[in-house]
């Protein structure tokens, strides 16, 4: 089954993103900021995809995703950004960092799930 | 006259920044969530038995098993739809709590008796504040109105 770890400030946010996902039969890990993500990373975790916020405390999006790629569970592992923020220039700079797609909230499910299945192995 | 005026203004702004503070803190629909979650649980085990029933009971009748498999396929319809609705409620409401996030920021800045490092805040300060694309046409849309009535 694979695993997804879901990185946001908001417990609310948290948890229907991982009953979402629990549903489409994944296996779901969460933190709530960058930090703890990293932490996750470095402790064993090794997720299949990684949904991250932009907008967090102590380590944001774009903090987690540069620090991320230079941990050996977080370097090639697909990482998805799911937030508020629809600018180029956010874009941009979570591109330069190392995010590998981008999703801008509100989104449904079904984008998700489809976003999700494109860049898991078959 | 002018420091007593400034005064009050910045207690304006203080008091505006905790009823806008205290209503996004109000703002919660984690129990209207669970229980749309425990629906969509709810109506996914009963789908279960009602197939489980079709399958064993014998001689149930083709208008039965008609109904059954309808009931399930709308059963699932209404799960997809109000899985959908609680994602989406979930990021709306998230959206919300960052923006009322911005005005109490905004507002505590306005509400401070000393300025911030970078000075008082001015329009184009507030931009750093903003988390989304519709906070900035909103900006845009109010700094051009209000260029307008000058």
């Amino acid at each position: 089954m694979p695993s997804i770890l879901v990185l946001d400030d908001s417990p609310t946010m948290v948890m229907s993103l991982s009953r979402v996902l629990k549903n489409a039969g994944y296996q779901v890990e969460t933190g709530s900021n960058g930090r703890e993500g990293l932490n996750l990373l470095n402790g064993g975790s090794k997720p299949n995809v990684i949904l991250t916020d932009l907008n967090m405390p102590q380590m944001d999006g774009i903090a987690f995703i540069r620090e991320a790629r230079r941990t050996s569970a977080g370097r090639f592992v697909p990482i998805i950004v799911l937030t508020t923020e629809g600018g180029a220039a956010k874009r941009d700079e979570a591109r330069a960092a190392g995010a590998s797609g981008w999703l801008t909230k509100p989104t449904d499910p079904n984008e998700l799930i489809a976003t999700l299945k494109q860049l898991l192995p078959k | 006259m002018q420091g007593s005026t400034e005064a009050s203004e910045r207690l304006v702004c203080a008091v505006l920044a905790a009823q806008v503070a205290a209503m996004r803190d109000r703002s919660d629909i984690e129990a209207l969530l669970d229980l749309v979650w425990r629906a969509i649980e709810t109506l996914a085990t009963l789908s279960h038995l009602v197939t489980s029933l079709a399958a064993r009971v014998p001689g149930l009748g083709d208008s039965l098993l008609d109904q059954s498999s309808t009931g399930v396929a709308d059963a699932a319809a209404m799960r997809a739809s109000l899985e959908a609705l609680a994602f989406l409620e979930t990021q709306r409401h998230d959206f919300g709590r960052q923006v009322a996030d911005c005005v109490v920021r905004a507002l505590e800045s306005l509400a401070a008796s000393d300025p911030p490092p970078g000075g008082r805040l001015t329009p184009r300060a507030l931009c750093d504040l903003y988390v989304c694309e519709e906070q900035r046409r909103v900006h845009d849309s109010a700094i051009g109105r209000l260029a307008c009535g000058r």
